[in-house]
């Protein structure tokens, strides 16, 4: 496959995982704030702003609606879900020769159907409506990627992309969660924001399933970063990852492989083992962190062997 | 795609259809064809007398029983589609870009089996001619020595490229791909008024209306049958491979200059269809005159470029030096035979406006045979019998600056002032190398949905010629369509738009 093809799948995907992460976090949040007080509301507000953005540059005692719209909508912001799905759609533009019609349209309708969307139109509505169906479009268009693409070495790039951004997604939730407040006030997740948590992952109904419906914090962490079937943890995102690395470029030089998939081991060996008694007391920020910075690794790595490696390397 | 947008079982009655007695929906007279307007250009649909031709009965019967609201409905799911595939152009100003579709039109044109024939075997003549010229001038010059085409004419065009003389190409096929651009003058019959030899668009679109064209009038479509154009990306890798016979596995990539250029959606789409792949110049590089890809696994050997890129733009080492969307290396590459590339480089050179003038002495000079298809008839202002016409005449002709293209340097006699002609006069005479001169020519017209019921419009045709070891015409061609009321400009930059061309079997 074309370095520069494997490039924009890989973008690609990962632009559409940050766009259905935004979609549901916007969903769920517009959803249960009218059940929280005020003060809740912000301090959950803060928490889901530095979450989708990386940092606080927003105002989280603003408005509501200025905070979706900058979330959603502005396309100034880099983490919004119309920047998002614009870079997927730019990507995926790209390599229409990669992608079968089915993907290609499905995205494509989804773009179409929230570029004109405006601030004033969802809001008389319920708000969460639209992000909804933006949800149920996502869900559709991984489904024909599914079954509409074969499951070769461009598909492997999709994963790849898919899973090295939902860790990172992941983590940086769980670490507004963990982490306490930044500003030293007493706005500490309360029993609702644990369970608006696991909303926000689609893992309320799996959680349950596996711990009842006793929300406890340590077993929320234990979930969203150990289990192995839920699709929404961290460790299943690793495991995908280092499958998908066993796949791709399989003609490369070996060395190149290596360094790949020494990364990979290091990382899973990381989630495989780690202890969320030890965690709890302490270290979760700093795993989290561990976990990040792996990923970014893992994604230079990759570069540098399969996509931007020097042709004076291989002549 | 929404297949169901189109349902309607009425429409999948093809013998009902052919059954029922037509119907006397007069152009000018009844709906839809209020303001159908029969001029003096000839008229697809309609003869002169206002009775359709016979293969556009079963048409006309389908579109004059069908409410507006359906022909509109069906002309937006036309549209849907096309904006869906990403059928489009982006548009810019006041630093918004904006996405507009191709406009297509849901009417397909009709060409007969007996009208076709005649121009399958003329574009096949016209090609190898063609063809057989590039060989010449690019080697002996016998064309030249023998004064049938003037040696200055040749040396002298900025589309003759000195870098390909004395280079073999493979069955001498320098032009692969051609779009010829054919019209219908006011008599009926089919003229050349282009050849478009260097890198022809369009393919693409034939196919995507043929696509809308058929579900927009599925039972009409089903009981005429139209001859099938979908093989033509097999047809086109086919002769991309011949092109490159030395092994079985050959690897074959269309260069494209990347995603903003107007014809992306085509390269893309014929990549997709053929099961090449897709490259941009920075995807490839060239070393110890071989080519390759860069590749997640490492580099691959690239036999044959499809490129979509112009002569000017292909090697930034022997061509201009500022460009960013060639590789560098690559013509010596080719040079070396280590590569092919479709078209061949230099291909420009015959198809500008004086060229075009010698076309017909060339089949003749080449194969001892008479034009099948006329050219438009031009006159050559360089000769001295023709500059006489061209000056007595000049309120009658358009006249063209040889090396001009999208109407630059242009005299419309018809419609210029005194002044104006005087004027250009001047420049002929000063200059009568550089100017041909052609009479105005009405492009017949079609049948075209405008939303509020079917009117006229222009239109031209650009089957498209595929020669490699042997040349294929798939039985097709895209039909542009000049939308504005009146105009004669057919191009997509000024209003055109496209409509399915249905070539009919025996």
């Amino acid at each position: 496959m074309l370095s520069r093809v494997a490039d924009s799948l890989y973008w690609m995907s990962r632009y559409i995982e940050r766009a259905e992460h935004t979609s549901r976090v916007m969903a769920v949040k517009l959803e249960s704030m009218i059940e929280q007080t005020p003060e809740d509301a912000i301090a959950s507000w803060s928490r889901v702003i530095e979450a989708l953005t990386g940092e606080m540059t927003l105002d989280a005692t603003q408005d509501a609606f200025l905070t979706t719209r900058k979330l959603a909508f502005d396309r100034e912001n880099g983490a919004a879900l119309i920047t998002s799905l614009s870079m997927a759609r730019d990507n995926a533009r790209q390599v229409r020769e990669a992608l079968s019609n089915e993907v290609w349209e499905n995205l494509n309708r989804l773009y179409l159907r929230l570029a004109p969307v405006t601030m004033d139109s969802i809001w008389v509505h319920t708000p969460a409506r639209l992000f909804r169906e933006a949800l149920e479009d996502m869900h559709a268009l991984e489904g024909v990627t599914y079954s509409t693409l074969s499951h070769g070495e461009g598909w492997y790039f999709l994963e790849l992309g898919k899973h090295i951004e939902r860790a990172q997604l992941l983590g940086r939730l769980l670490d507004v969660h963990f982490r306490g407040p930044r500003d030293g006030s007493q706005n500490t997740p309360k029993y609702f924001d644990w369970l608006v948590l696991l909303k926000f992952c689609t893992a309320f109904e799996p959680y349950t399933k596996l711990y009842t419906a006793s929300i406890r914090p340590q077993k929320i962490a234990e979930f969203l970063l150990f289990d192995p079937e839920f699709p929404h943890s961290i460790r299943f995102s690793v495991d995908r990852v280092t499958d998908a690395l066993a796949r791709v470029a399989p003609g490369a030089p070996p060395a190149r492989r290596a360094a790949v998939e020494r990364l990979a081991g290091r990382l899973k060996a990381s989630v495989d083992f780690g202890q969320i008694d030890e965690l709890m007391s302490g270290g979760i920020a700093g795993f989290l962190a561990d976990i990040t910075r792996q990923c970014e690794k893992i994604h230079e790595t990759l570069y540098g062997s399969f996509i931007t490696y020097g042709a004076e390397t291989v002549l | 795609m929404q297949h169901e947008a189109f349902a309607n079982t009425e429409d999948f009655g093809g013998a009902d259809i052919a059954a029922t007695p037509p119907r006397p929906s007069r152009p000018g007279q009844d709906a839809p064809y209020l303001n159908y307007a029969l001029g003096k250009a000839y008229d697809e649909m309609f003869a002169p007398d206002g009775n359709p031709r016979p293969p556009y009965a079963a048409l006309d019967n389908r579109i004059s029983t069908l409410p507006l609201e359906e022909l509109n409905r069906r002309q937006q799911a036309c549209e849907q589609s096309f904006l869906h595939q990403g059928i489009t152009f982006t548009v810019y100003s006041d630093n918004q870009a904006t996405e507009r579709i191709i406009p297509t039109d849901l009417l397909p044109r009709i060409v007969t089996a007996a009208e076709w024939e005649r121009i399958e075997r003329g574009l096949t003549q016209r090609i190898l001619a063609l063809n057989l010229f590039l060989r010449d001038i690019y080697s002996d010059g016998r064309v030249l020595k023998d004064g049938v085409v003037p040696r200055a004419m040749i040396y002298g065009s900025k589309h003759y490229r000195r870098e390909m003389r004395g280079l073999p190409v493979p069955h001498g096929a320098y032009v692969n791909i051609c779009g010829s651009d054919l019209i219908r003058n006011e008599k009926g019959e089919f003229v050349v008024l282009e050849d478009n030899l260097r890198v022809p668009s369009g393919v693409s679109y034939m196919l995507a209306n043929r696509d809308v064209a058929r579900r927009a009038f599925p039972g009409v479509f089903r009981s005429m049958n139209v001859r099938p154009i979908e093989q033509y990306p097999l047809e086109l890798l086919a002769t991309l491979r011949s092109l490159a016979p030395f092994h079985d596995d050959v690897s074959i990539a269309i260069l494209t200059p990347g995603v903003f250029n107007s014809a992306y959606f085509e390269h893309a789409f014929l990549a997709r269809q053929m099961g090449v792949e897709l490259v941009e110049g920075r995807d490839l590089l060239v070393n110890d005159n071989v080519v390759y890809t860069r590749t997640t696994s490492g580099l691959k050997r690239i036999d044959v470029i499809y490129r979509r890129i112009d002569d000017d733009f292909i090697d930034p080492l022997i061509f201009r030096e500022d460009s960013s969307l060639g590789v560098p290396g690559l013509f010596n590459a080719y040079r070396a035979g280590n590569v092919m590339i479709a078209n061949a480089l230099g291909t420009g050179v015959a198809d500008d406006k004086a060229v075009y003038a010698y076309v017909p002495r060339l089949i003749r000079y080449y194969l001892s045979e008479e034009p099948l298809i006329d050219n438009v008839e031009t006159f050559l202002c360089r000769e001295e019998k023709s500059l006489k016409h061209v000056l007595a005449n000049l309120d009658k002709l358009v006249v063209k600056a040889v090396g001009e293209s999208g109407g630059y340097g242009m005299l419309v006699g018809p419609h210029a002032s005194q002044a104006e002609r005087e004027e250009f006069a001047g420049k002929i005479q000063s200059d009568p190398d550089n100017y041909i001169a052609q009479p105005t020519i009405q492009l017949s017209t079609a049948p075209t949905f405008v939303g509020n019921g079917v009117e006229s419009r222009h239109v031209d045709l650009r089957p498209f010629i595929l020669h490699g070891s042997e040349t294929k015409i798939v039985p097709g061609a895209l039909t542009r369509v000049a939308l504005r009321r009146g105009s004669l400009v057919v191009n997509s930059s000024q209003g055109g738009g496209s409509k399915d061309t249905w070539v009919l079997g025996q």
